[in-house]
């Protein structure tokens, strides 16, 4: 039974995958059909990588859909292929039938959509089928035919052309474009990036039509390559532009040389054959010097290259071990320092040190650098999602998005996708009221919700602002008292109230709606940022709307940790979660009701002391003592500690063994002398402590 | 063309290799290997397959909130792996650890890893199955099968039953 059910809940998840990927390649294709449309409106020829794009989407549903066994969409996503091959290969004009075609099918399969996920997708193959079935009377129109063009080509090349790019080849040709032969030689182990980068350049001035592999001699690790180009550019403006030398163009058109359109088509053959064989043979005598040339100048185009994250992590893991190398060179250098003996030794090491530690810095800060990207992708994700919802709900909202362009770890910005697009969703859904309920309460009919990203510090700090209903704190009591979650005398401050809404199974409003994830809280999204290592808040005013904040590491391969001593052992606590520390004078802790309290600048802070929390045997009372105030969001927690050792860059490791998750433990790390440390992990402890609070004073109020 | 009239031959002979690989690889699967340990003086073995490495004895970290039997965890080059000490967690009498104990490093079936600690490492053990007894009743709870070298008897432990915690 209980394996079913996983099944179950697994196919329901692919589901909904399949459904918001599916959704993601529709609304691209609806914008890409209104540019087609708009193209034509203006009387221009389709541009034909909008087309392509729209043919590759069609492919991707036809896959997708037929994966999922949906062979009403994956058959007509088959016959929307053939329609949109016809265009690319000019086969067909693009007229009113067919983008009505297009149109509807957009229509068809968006509704199917809609269908699948209430979970009933009948009649959605009937609607299919009368579709399919004006497509096909629409494809068996007759075809025009086209003259093929007059070209200097070499035949070999013009018969390695596939249908497709033979029809761009016609239609440049018609179209009055120049047609040339661009040749380069690429070093064979990185010839893709040399000739994407050709590629790309060749775009800016005209179309690439084809690109073939060159049989020329080349030195043994060089290719080379020909590409087949259509350009406004002469063979000369060409080359200079493509900063390629100007024998690597070969002009293909006759009109570069006024050459009569009438000649017979016989002769050319023979000519074109020797006027492409002859310069190919001329630069290959000097492709050695050539080579090194024409790769010299390729490398101004090259600015970027691709790399596998993995590649990264592994060199962030080679600078975290170095980190920690560093840090028992200084403590070495400490202990040198301290021994009269060796004193000029260690004060010289300890120099030494000190540029090490600097380069180390820099080295540190240049491969996080190259980790970052910016949150873009994942904002207009969500803007597509408001788009979505703002059209399939009679809802007016509006989606703000500032601070873009913030960077953040890679890994972190893709575990962000979901906790993000759940309290989008929950905006969407719960807290924006329909427009009558705003006009009634005095507000704009369009709600608003705004997404900001900025930097501060190490972290990076999301926001979510609605300006929706906001919160009855009085109706999270209620439903935490229902829920056994608190006591129903119990006092707790506006913003402990608000915390609850964090808390697993209390959901503020009894209806679940179709788009917002059902029965997922925001405790899922708190242990979501928790885990990527942020802390998350939330900020409501009654009526006025609600703020959730979410404060992410930026990055979270290594952190800065405070190093203290509790008993005979030394724990790590992140630096971030850290807000003061505190030397303590016993005296100043006070007991209330059996709990442990100080004044501090007139708060109480709860204390626990870490040695207690974890039996680490008794340390001695009346000792000095530091006090370690933790912070995650408003909550505040004082951790007495018996030594504070300093701080430190550390790698987070997480804990391998049968014993897999440890309750106040988020891993470990290595601090080169001692062996493993473990690493506190603040926000259970402070949810423990108040968790406590709470269940000790409803014990001690029930008799 | 020379090339696909060699295939025929070729490829025959590479049969009638692979053939007899197999054979031998199925006469060596018969004896299988073990690694020998010592815990309170008594002999006990692992599947060889399941051992990583063996490291001597290091700091170990406490761990708090976790059971008895889990001594800790120990850093192995960057990897924070637990220990379990075997004493423990057969209920054996407790001893500090000496120069010769060592800590038995496993895979898991999940690619995560292990520390055994034990009192000593003796020896690998190849014997075939009709060396294979089963473990008499008292013990089945750790104990998989007993194996039989010259008159003496080494338990081969249930390492599915010993790494199931409680807790």
């Amino acid at each position: 039974m209980a394996t079913r059910r996983r099944g179950d809940r697994r196919r329901t998840k692919a589901h909904r995958e399949f459904v918001s990927e599916a959704e993601e390649i529709l609304e691209r294709r609806r914008d890409e059909l209104t540019d087609l449309a708009d193209g034509r409106g203006r009387g221009a020829e389709p541009d034909p990588e909008l087309v392509n794009r729209l043919f590759r989407s069609a492919h991707s549903l036809k896959g997708l859909s037929g994966m999922f066994g949906l062979d009403g969409i994956s058959e007509l996503s088959h016959h929307l292929e053939d329609v949109l091959d016809r265009l690319r290969l000019g086969r067909t004009q693009l007229d009113d039938a067919a983008l009505a075609l297009l149109d509807d099918s957009v229509a068809l399969i968006g509704s199917a959509l809609e269908k699948l996920e209430d979970g009933d997708a009948a009649g959605v193959d009937e609607e299919a089928a009368l579709l399919i079935g004006r497509i096909d009377a629409w494809t068996a129109a007759p075809a025009p035919s086209d003259a093929p063009g007059e070209l200097e080509l070499d035949p070999a090349m013009l018969r390695a052309l596939t249908e497709y790019e033979e029809h761009r080849l016609r239609e440049n040709v018609r179209r009055g474009r120049r047609i040339h032969v661009v040749d380069a030689s690429f070093d064979i182990l990185s010839f893709e990036e040399g000739l994407a980068e050709l590629t790309a350049a060749v775009r800016e001035v005209g179309e690439v039509l084809s690109t073939l592999p060159s049989p020329g001699e080349s030195p043994e690790s060089q290719i080379r390559f020909s590409l087949l180009v259509a350009s406004e550019l002469d063979a000369a403006a060409l080359a200079a532009r493509l900063e390629l030398p100007a024998d690597a163009v070969r002009s293909g058109s006759r009109r570069a040389g006024e050459a009569s359109a009438a000649q017979p088509p016989p002769d050319a053959p023979e000519t074109r054959d020797e006027e492409l064989a002859a310069p190919a043979r001329e630069t290959d005598p000097d492709a050695g010097d050539g080579g090194p040339l024409e790769l010299g100048s390729l490398k101004s185009i090259s600015e970027t290259v691709r790399v596998d994250i993995r590649k990264l992590d592994e060199l962030m893991n080679l600078v975290g071990e170095l980190v920690i190398q560093r840090g028992a060179l200084a403590k070495l250098a400490r202990t040198l320092r301290h021994d009269p003996a060796t004193a000029r030794a260690g004060a010289e090491l300890e120099k030494v040190h000190k540029g090490l530690e600097r380069k180390l810095q820099e080295l540190q800060a240049g491969v996080l650098e190259v980790r970052m990207v910016p949150l873009r992708q994942v904002f207009e994700k969500l803007s597509r999602v408001v788009r979505r919802l703002r059209r399939d709900t009679d809802k007016e909202v509006r989606l703000e998005i500032r601070g873009a362009d913030t960077e953040l770890d890679k890994l972190i910005v893709e575990e962000l996708v979901d906790p993000l697009m759940h309290v989008v969703r929950n905006a969407f859904d719960h807290a924006i009221e329909s427009a009558e309920e705003r006009q009634a309460a005095g507000k704009s009919r369009e709600g608003s919700i705004r997404l900001e990203a900025y930097q501060r510090g190490n972290d990076v700090v999301i926001a979510a602002t609605d300006d929706g209903r906001g919160i009855d704190v009085e109706a999270v009591r209620r439903r935490a008292v229902e829920r056994g979650l608190l006591a129903p005398g119990d006092e707790l401050s506006r913003k402990e109230l608000l915390d609850l809404v964090f808390a697993p199974g209390l959901s503020t409003r009894g209806e679940v709606t179709e788009t917002s994830g059902r029965g997922v809280g925001m405790d899922v999204v708190r242990a979501n940022i928790t885990a990527l290592g942020g802390v998350v808040d939330l900020d409501s005013i009654a009526g006025r709307g609600t703020t959730v904040t979410m404060t992410l590491p930026i990055t979270l391969a290594i952190i800065q940790a405070l190093i203290v001593g509790a008993a005979d052992q030394r724990f790590a606590i992140p630096l971030n979660s850290v807000r003061e520390t505190l030397l303590l004078d016993p005296r100043d802790v006070q007991r209330s009701d059996g709990r442990e309290l100080l004044n501090l600048r007139g708060e109480a802070l709860p204390l626990r002391r870490l040695a207690l929390e974890f039996q680490l045997g008794a340390s001695e009372r009346e000792q000095k003592q530091y006090a370690v105030v933790l912070g995650i969001g408003d909550a505040r927690l004082g951790l007495l500690v018996d030594r504070l050792e300093g701080q430190q860059d550390v790698v987070i490791k997480p804990i391998q063994g049968p014993v897999r998750s440890v309750r106040g433990i988020a891993g470990a790390t290595e601090l080169g002398d001692a062996g493993a440390v473990l690493v506190l992990d603040v926000s259970a402890l402070v949810d423990d402590a108040r968790a406590r609070e709470v269940r000790e004073a409803t014990g001690r109020r029930a008799p | 063309m020379s090339e696909s009239a060699a295939t025929g031959p070729r490829s025959f002979e590479a049969l009638a290799r692979a053939a007899a690989r197999r054979d031998a690889l199925d006469e060596r699967s018969l004896r299988r290997e073990f690694v020998t340990f010592t815990l309170d003086g008594d002999p006990y073995a692992l599947p060889i397959e399941r051992v990583r490495e063996i490291v001597r004895m290091r700091p170990i970290t406490p761990v708090p909130r976790v059971p008895a039997a889990i001594r800790g965890v120990i850093s192995l080059r960057g990897e924070v792996v637990e220990v379990l000490d075997l004493r423990r967690r057969l209920g054996m009498p407790e001893r500090a650890p000496t120069r010769a104990s060592r800590i038995i490093v496993l895979h898991g079936d999940d690619g995560a890893v292990t520390g055994l600690l034990v009192d000593s490492v003796r020896d690998v053990l190849r014997i075939t199955e009709e060396h294979v007894r089963p473990a008499s009743g008292g013990e089945a709870d750790s104990v998989a099968a007993l194996l039989a070298r010259g008159d003496q008897f080494v338990s081969l432990l249930d390492l599915e039953r010993v790494l199931e915690l409680a807790g």
